[in-house]
């Protein structure tokens, strides 16, 4: 089943504008648009702040039921896009699944650089109470590179004139000022971050300076002949780009079932326990350059990986990756072996030992690696002798064993939900049925093992 | 725990006692004094935590409540730090540990006598049970109505439910004549209004007493006695690691320095009470060069044989559910058949599965398909797991390592080997555990070696020669310094040691407040003779 991928509006539209984006992506990700409170066809009547619309959002996706699921924000969307984002990594918001954002000429979560100017004008079209039609198409004409074609421009201006004006206003006045850039850290959700070529205020330059630092795994990319309206202007361009970007850096590795997901999602997990799972079961970079290692050791510890933790299915973590961010965080585990230097050091040093050995190939290296466990194999290089070097395989093996079994889709396989032993309420839930073969009604049903 | 509104004391007040640590051994003492009316002030390395936003995730929890900052471990068998054995935080390892609460038995300190091996505990066996109940009443602890192996005992509270290794062990038991029953343990199964504390709830079967109790039913410290030390006066400072013990020109302490936000502070005492646990309070007097002229500090380090036996069952257990570990036996205290000193108790195990995974690797060499075929096996999983006793030997030391910390303070460098007594304890062990298992319809049986505790180091005893304090605590050397945790225990009990550091926390406030040397000395060689 395809992705969800929830489409958040720029100022003055509605879902409509992601019709062509949804029939370009289908198949690979299916959209829905959410039309933001006073906008499209929802009624303002939810509030039209950027809390609220953070809310109402928060809560179509619940409704959704979606466990699997990513983001798409346009210019004002943008913003209401990053709050969700980082309201669900940080799991206060109930939500879990979400795997991706993309952000198209979106407004930042600090104030959004704007003409003055350019803001009283289109406060103006609003203070008789209605947005006009030549001021809605001036507002259409003046956020495009070139002229729309007559039907998405009859759409767009459409949506211009339809907005409610005290939601059209509200944003205007307060929630394109609103800073929230310090209320969250950074986001570590894969993120795609497009602007405009020929856009203005929030054109390339606003992107990569503005959205693109909050995004710890975000990456750039401006889309020729196009200014703010760019699911208009270029939907080809920019479904290529986001199709591309799915593929290469989001869809793979194992994905949490749904009913774990719900679970994860429900009131039995503890936000922090929430964001702590969300976090670890983002797609790893397949890419990214390694932190604490060379490209050789983290190659060579890949190997490693294949041998000591085989994993079953065809989605696989990363697990050489994710212990490379371990060691660069140093988050050791209290102790090391006596004659063992610091853990990245005896790290290096290991893996440069191993390097011949893994590059004669997986079943080459488990017998070496059996042989390093048994005292009978003595290094031809490197400053670990023999015992050095299955002390430190052992410690190797525990973390990339430790990895493994961290992530929440491994957690499931394995029937494990000891996680949801209690939420945020003043009673913790835990456990009531204990016994052999018993389940409570809220658990999965389990791997049928 | 509330701190917002304890007592402060000034830096330069000279205060009564300055307690460092407030875990088993500092907290109850703590409580005692400042009850008494003494100016007490507690520094505690680790932070002060809030239950509610413990985790029960493996990965996030020991960055919470366990002792993180490295140690280098060696020996034949090097034992395992961090969350394996060590605490911190306000609460100390009371945050972490298992909450199994078996009393030590009189064999257990008498174990030289016995067997002529080991060491004798210099402490009247009744009167550390009485210290006992006194700890079990403060706290809350759960128990069976009818405790078999001493028909006396009285619990207030009825035991956790069992879960699915609960009920393995018990039958497995029974199938092979071993008489087992719901362990004594440190939760309250009721909810409980804990005095200066407010209301602990009732034990919901969470399993996750190892990466930090969330509603307040497994005994902890900031949860009990360290509440009422407050109430009473007591001021805990946290995240303050003490690094300095200054001494006048007679030889006694006149003050610590430590190291909180950056800079280093002096407190000034009139008596200091080390309660660091079995490797910080012995790294931090070999550290400062105090209270050894026996050359004992760090020698003795002990680990518990822990040792499990786990097999694979055809129904799904997931003994993540529940309190992990409700079941126990004290059938093997001293085995008729035994070719060793000592003994051992068996507990029923519930595992998390990053625990699990370290063992299996650690402790049963697992590696590739093996690997992650016993992992799948988790959920069918169920297992029993001892603690047993470890003879002290003079050559299983901490030192202090070339290489420093954070602070400037040389880190820890443990060896332990164990010897052929605890290899022969483990062998009977292991044959027990896999008779239990198997008459309980396991299959795939899997041992798992391993070892828990850090004990020793610092030991008590009648001898200034040949141990670092007296019976009652006192350092030998330096007359108002005193240590009381589980570095004083000179051989290692086979009962897990938080609620005897608890007792022996009360016992040596008690000889504090009385401060007389030569009775204590005299109690204590009546005890041994």
């Amino acid at each position: 089943m395809p992705t969800t991928v929830f489409c958040l509006h720029a100022l003055g539209s509605s879902s409509e504008e992601f019709v062509g984006l949804r029939s370009r992506l289908a198949g690979t990700l299916d959209l829905v648009g959410i039309d933001l409170p006073g906008f499209g066809t929802s009624t303002a009547a939810t509030g039209t702040t950027v809390e609220e619309m953070v809310v109402l959002v928060e809560r179509a996706i619940g409704r959704s039921g979606a466990t699997d699921w990513a983001l798409i924000g346009h210019s004002m969307g943008g913003k209401v896009a990053s709050v969700v984002a980082s309201r669900t990594v940080d799991g206060s918001n109930g939500l879990f699944g979400l795997r991706a954002v993309v952000l198209l000429a979106a407004s930042p979560l600090s104030p959004e650089p704007m003409d003055e100017e350019r803001r009283q004008t289109m406060l103006d079209w609003a203070s008789d109470g209605e947005i006009g039609p030549d001021e809605a198409d001036a507002f259409v004409d003046a956020n495009t590179a070139s002229r729309l074609d007559p039907e998405p421009h009859a759409i767009a201006v459409h949506d211009v004139e339809r907005a409610v004006p005290q939601a059209w206003t509200d944003w205007l006045v307060r929630g394109s000022r609103e800073d929230w850039s310090t209320v969250f850290p950074p986001n570590p959700v894969p993120a795609l971050v497009l602007a405009g070529a020929e856009d203005g205020d929030l054109g390339p330059e606003a992107q990569r300076t503005l959205n693109l630092p909050h995004w710890t795994a975000g990456e750039f990319d401006a889309v020729p002949d196009a200014a703010h309206l760019l699911p208009w202007e270029q939907p080809d361009a920019v479904a290529d780009r986001i199709r591309d970007f799915w593929h290469r850096r989001v869809d793979h590795g194992p994905l949490v079932p749904a009913e774990t997901a719900r679970v994860i999602a429900s009131p039995r997990v503890s936000a922090r326990t929430r964001g702590i799972l969300a976090v670890r079961a983002l797609p790893d970079a397949p890419d990214r350059e390694p932190r604490a290692l060379t490209r050789e050791q983290l190659d060579t510890l890949r190997a490693v990986a294949r041998v000591v933790v085989p994993q079953p299915g065809d989605r696989h973590l990363d697990l050489a990756l994710r212990v490379d961010d371990q060691l660069a965080d140093e988050l050791g585990d209290g102790w090391r072996p006596d004659g063992l230097p610091t853990d990245v050091e005896a790290y290096r040093a290991g893996l440069d030992a191993l390097r011949s050995e893994a590059a004669q190939g997986d079943e080459h290296l488990a017998g070496v690696l059996d042989a390093v466990t048994a005292g009978e194999y003595t290094p031809t290089t490197g400053p670990l002798d023999g015992s050095q070097l299955r002390a430190w395989l052992e410690d190797a093996s525990v973390d990339l064993a430790k990895q493994w079994m961290a992530h929440p889709a491994t957690m499931a396989a394995v029937d494990y939900d000891g996680f949801a032993n209690g939420g945020d309420g003043l009673r913790k839930q835990g456990f009531l049925l204990l016994g052999a073969g018993e389940r409570e009604a809220w658990e999965p049903t389990g791997a049928g093992r | 725990m509330r701190l917002d509104h304890q007592r402060h004391h000034s830096e330069d007040e000279v205060v009564d006692v300055v307690v460092v640590g407030t875990g088993a051994g500092g907290a109850p003492l703590l409580a005692t004094l400042a009850r008494r009316g003494l100016s007490v002030v507690a520094l505690e390395a680790g932070a002060n935590t809030d239950p509610e936003q413990y985790t029960p995730d493996e990965v996030e929890a020991p960055g919470d409540i366990n002792w993180m900052d490295e140690r280098i471990s060696g020996g034949s068998t090097p034992t395992a730090f961090g969350p394996n054995n060590s605490g911190t935080g306000v609460g100390g390892s009371t945050l972490h540990w298992g909450a199994f609460t078996p009393r030590p038995n009189q064999h257990d300190i008498r174990l030289r006598t016995d067997s002529g091996q080991g060491e004798d505990w210099p402490i009247d066996h009744a009167e550390l049970t009485r210290w006992i109940e006194q700890a079990e009443h403060d706290v809350g602890v759960a128990g069976p109505a009818h405790y078999p192996w001493d028909p006396e005992r009285r619990y207030r509270m009825g035991p956790p439910p069992r879960n699915a290794s609960s009920d393995m062990m018990i039958r497995g038991a029974a199938a092979v004549g071993i008489t087992a029953t719901d362990a004594p343990v440190g939760l309250t199964t009721e909810d409980r209004h804990q005095e200066h504390h407010g209301l602990r709830q009732a034990c919901v079967s969470c399993g996750s007493c190892h990466q930090g109790c969330r509603n307040g039913a497994k005994v902890s410290m900031d949860t009990t006695y360290l509440p009422a030390a407050v109430a009473f006066g007591a001021e805990i400072r946290a995240e303050a690691f003490v690094h300095g013990i200054e001494l006048d020109a007679r030889g006694r302490v006149e003050a610590v320095v430590y190291r909180q936000d950056g800079r280093d502070h002096r407190q000034r005492c009139r008596t200091l009470v080390l309660a660091a646990g079995g490797i910080e309070t012995p790294r931090l007097l070999l550290h400062t060069g105090i209270a050894n002229s026996s050359g004992q500090v760090g020698r003795n380090f002990t680990a518990h044989g822990a040792t499990q036996v786990w097999a694979t069952f055809d129904e799904s257990m997931r003994s993540y559910r529940g309190y992990p570990s409700s079941i126990i036996t004290e059938d093997f205290v001293r085995p008729t058949d035994a070719d060793f000193a000592g003994g051992y108790l068996i507990q029923s195990l519930g595992v998390q599965p990053l625990t699990l995974a370290t063992s299996l690797v650690r402790g049963g060499g697992l590696r590739g398909a093996a690997l992650v075929r016993a992992l799948q096996d988790y959920p069918r999983m169920a297992g029993v797991g001892i603690n047993a006793e470890c003879l002290p030997y003079d050559d299983n030391r901490l030192v202090l390592a070339d290489e420093v910390d954070a602070n400037g303070v040389p880190k820890a460098r443990v060896t332990f080997s164990p010897g052929s007594n605890e290899e022969a304890i483990t062998r009977h062990a292991v044959r027990t555990m896999t008779a239990i298992v198997e008459a309980a319809g396991g299959t795939d049986v899997r041992v798992l070696d391993r070892t828990a505790h850090t004990v020793g180091t610092a030991r008590m005893g009648t001898d200034a020669g040949n141990s670092v304090v007296d019976a009652a605590g006192r350092s030998w050397d330096v007359p108002n310094l005193w240590v009381v945790d589980n570095s004083v225990f000179p051989s290692s009990l086979i009962a897990n040691p938080a609620l005897t550091i608890m007792a022996l926390s009360l016992r040596t406030a008690d000889r504090l407040i009385r401060d007389d040397a030569s009775a204590d000395r005299e109690q204590a060689a009546t005890a041994v003779a």
